[in-house]
């Protein structure tokens, strides 16, 4: 099995924990940076990383819910594996609403955190993607002219070539011609295509008016 | 037999009686010195009597000289010995008088052997006969001797010496013996003295009768005497009904009393004492049958009491076991004083004893009960924070998984890499190890037992309770801020109720703060050394204390829904138990303080 990219950050105020679970990831080949203290681990976390932390609920200075907010702040969404002494609901109800993906009870084992770890980098790498591509995305779509925009949002609406230039009082070659620039610049093969990505973008369809010569 | 033999003889044998009888009763009582005066009084009137007889039936002028000299000697003794008894029985008479009144008759009764025929006489001539009770009796006829007024001038002195006497005794209050000794010694003395002048200056014919007045004198003495014998009875009768008020009172307070005579090594003790200690009426008891009686571990140190009191304490007062022979254990409670004699000798012991049995076993059931309910408030107080200690525990148990596994993966990897894996069993060791030391503390916590007194470091204490606490205190967002005094010395406790008793100060704080926003949540914890204490504080910044601070005390007071309401009133008595004082107080700003104050260790190793 093949071992995610990524960093595993690893937060306990215990040092003895940081230090055994630090050996057992790196002996799963996992990439991994021990904190003994939140404000250590935010001065090096980064928000392009892709990661996903492990955290020790109980930890003396700041309690998960005020971590995640901290890191929300800093534009930091990394998925966290919370690992708790004892695993009571309110516990479990809080570290969810933290943001946590997934839940370890004390003494933790080896084989449910590897593949917690694994997920939540998994996670990370996802969205990380993610991110990449809605980045390709909104660049391209800053390529378009007014018009094919225009375009743009009449064909993901569902318009036939013949409708939308009647609605922008135009020809029929004219708009087939901007209908093609922005399949091109949007770099997609198909209408279905197109709708995924403005979907994404956010674009929005026009409202719909009165088809002239009716 | 002519009457005057008959008279006399009486007088003297009457007078003899007496004297033999008090005689006897002064060989048993040698202290009293009256009865031996009386003695000598009532003898020597006998004396007398014979003297009288012996000149009555005088033959001759010399026979006659003869008797009247030897006369003046009952005559001294028996005014000597009347003045003697006026101040030992009456302790009354002025003391000048007194030796005044025996110089003058001493030196009456040396000029009576030295001058002339006698006191009475330069030389005594010629007898006369007179009739007297129907038979002729002798009277002397000669030149009167003028020294006889020394003797005179003594027995007016008497007179004087017995009215002054007689006053004291009637301002003390006691009349009767003032009129009864006093009056008849005033009124023979007075009439014999007047006999005399009349007889032998020839103012009358009448032979001397003065043992008459003399036995009036021993009669009244005589009734005094048996006056005092009637009050010893009236004293002895008050004594037994005051003995028998005290049996009673001794039998209903279950007291036993006895005493020791330690000159003579003898012990004696009442019916109850003898039932405390299981011996039967008729026994003989001493000391050495008593100590047998006594608890084996008990018995050096009722030995080394009675010895401290012996030896100049005065008094003692002890509690100790004694065994009945069928094995049963009772509680004894004894005091008592020693008597000293003039010299400072102790020579007797006496001392009551009562059985405390039923009052020993309430107080070591109240102590049993006492410990039973401390066990249980900390069970309950380790069963609130069984959460963080079940964290507390993992913590260690997940640093050995976790290294345990990884040194499985380290040496699944091909090669093996072995490098770090001595490292981590280090680890795990050393993690091991701090999961059994908070088994252990645990263990001692729950542990139910006696108290027990150690010197320890308050400092220690506190840091132990609070690894203990760690986790829960996390959990409960609870900062814990320690200024502990270095240099702090120990005191003396036992350590698990001192812990308990932290930890109750601990826990209630946290509970105080438990509605506090977050990040002011603060507990403050503090010793230092205070004069002869070491005084600890807790203080919170929680909700605060009711307006009566010490109903906090008070068992079942309680204002959290679950809680029993003991925790606090525990660590009262566990502070008392140890000669501590634990006291709360609001804080000026926010929430409470507690401060418990324990003495500091006078052991010589911690000075």
């Amino acid at each position: 099995m093949t071992t995610p990219n990524g960093i595993v950050y690893l937060l306990d105020d215990e040092p003895e924990m940081v230090k055994a679970l630090t050996r057992l990831l790196r002996a799963k080949q996992f990439e991994v940076r021990g904190f003994t203290s939140c404000h250590e681990f935010l001065t090096t976390c980064q928000p392009q990383e892709t990661a996903c932390l492990v955290l020790d609920v109980a930890m003396p200075e700041l309690d998960g819910l005020e971590l995640q907010q901290r890191l929300t702040h800093r534009g930091i969404l990394i998925p966290i594996i919370f690992l708790t002494g004892h695993g009571d609901i309110p516990m479990s109800v809080r570290a969810i609403k933290a943001g946590a993906t997934d839940f370890l009870t004390k003494p933790v084992d080896a084989v449910a955190l590897v593949k917690a770890v694994r997920t939540a980098l998994q996670t990370a790498q996802a969205r990380h993607e993610a991110n990449v591509e809605l980045t390709a995305l909104v660049a391209r779509l800053a390529t378009l002219t007014p018009r094919e925009r225009e375009v743009m949002e009449q064909v993901i609406a569902g318009r036939l070539n013949k409708q939308i230039a009647a609605e922008l009082g135009t020809g029929e070659q004219n708009i087939k011609l901007h209908r093609a620039h922005v399949m091109q610049k949007m770099a997609v093969e198909s209408v279905a295509d197109l709708v995924r990505a403005a979907e994404r973008l956010g674009v929005s369809k026009p409202a719909i008016g009165n088809p002239a010569g009716q | 037999m002519s009457w005057v033999t008959i008279i006399w003889s009486m007088i003297a044998s009457a007078c003899l009686t007496l004297a033999v009888i008090h005689f006897l009763v002064w060989c048993q009582r040698r202290t009293v010195w009256a009865d031996l005066l009386f003695t000598l009084t009532s003898a020597a009137v006998a004396a007398f009597a014979g003297c009288e007889l012996w000149m009555m039936r005088a033959q001759t002028p010399e026979q006659f000289a003869v008797a009247l000299r030897w006369l003046q000697v009952p005559t001294w003794v028996i005014v000597v010995s009347l003045v003697g008894f006026v101040r030992l029985h009456l302790r009354a008479g002025r003391l000048w008088l007194a030796w005044t009144i025996f110089s003058l008759r001493t030196l009456a009764l040396l000029l009576n052997f030295l001058v002339g025929q006698n006191l009475h006489y330069r030389e005594v001539t010629a007898l006369r006969h007179v009739q007297f009770l129907g038979e002729p009796v002798s009277l002397g006829v000669g030149v009167s001797n003028p020294l006889m007024l020394v003797g005179q001038l003594s027995l007016l002195l008497l007179v004087i010496f017995a009215v002054d006497a007689a006053i004291t005794v009637w301002r003390r209050g006691d009349r009767q013996q003032a009129v009864v000794t006093g009056g008849s010694i005033v009124f023979f003395s007075l009439t014999g003295m007047a006999q005399a002048i009349l007889v032998l200056w020839r103012i009358v014919d009448w032979p001397l009768t003065e043992s008459f007045f003399f036995l009036g004198i021993v009669v009244a003495m005589a009734y005094e005497k048996s006056r005092e014998t009637l009050r010893a009875a009236q004293l002895a009768d008050d004594l037994r009904e005051g003995t028998e008020q005290m049996n009673l009172a001794a039998e209903a307070a279950k007291l036993g009393h006895w005493s020791r005579d330690l000159v003579r090594n003898e012990m004696w003790a009442s019916e109850s004492w003898r039932g405390l200690f299981g011996f039967t009426k008729s026994e003989q008891i001493n000391f050495d049958g008593y100590l047998a009686r006594l608890h084996p571990e008990d018995r050096e140190g009722v030995k080394q009491t009675l010895a401290k009191a012996v030896d100049g304490g005065g008094s003692y007062s002890m509690e100790y076991r004694m065994v009945f022979p069928d094995g049963q254990v009772n509680w004894i409670a004894s005091r008592g004083r020693v008597e000293f004699n003039g010299s400072g000798k102790a020579v007797r012991l006496r001392g009551v004893s009562s059985d405390i049995t039923g009052r020993k076993q309430a107080e070591s059931e109240l102590v049993q009960k006492r410990n039973e309910l401390a066990h249980l408030s900390r069970v309950t107080s380790v069963s609130e924070l069984s959460g963080s200690l079940a964290h507390e525990l993992n913590q260690p148990l997940g640093i050995i998984l976790s290294n345990a596994q990884a040194a499985q993966e380290l040496l699944q990897q091909n090669p093996p890499v072995v490098g770090e894996v001595s490292e981590i069993l280090g680890d795990i060791v050393a993690a091991d190890r701090r999961a059994a030391e908070i088994i252990q503390r645990l263990r001692s916590l729950l542990k139910r037992g006696e108290m027990s007194q150690h010197s320890l470091s308050l400092n220690e204490l506190i840091d132990e309770v609070l690894r203990l606490v760690n986790a829960d205190l996390i959990g409960r967002g609870v900062t814990v801020i320690r200024d502990l005094a270095p240099d702090l010395p120990p005191v003396i406790g036992d350590r698990i109720q001192l812990q308990q008793l932290t930890l109750n100060l601990i826990l209630n704080s946290a509970d105080s703060m438990a509605g506090n926003a977050p990040g002011t949540r603060r507990l403050y914890i503090t010793t230092a050394r205070h004069n002869s204490t070491v005084l600890t504080t807790v203080r919170d910044e929680g909700v605060g204390l009711p307006p009566d601070v010490e109903s906090l005390f008070q068992p079942f007071y309680t204002t959290k829904p679950q809680g029993l309401g003991l925790g606090l009133g525990i660590c009262r008595t566990i502070i008392t138990a140890h000669q501590g004082r634990l006291w709360a107080e609001p804080h000026l700003e926010r929430g409470a303080v507690f401060h418990f104050e324990l003495p500091v260790a006078t052991s010589p190793d911690h000075p």
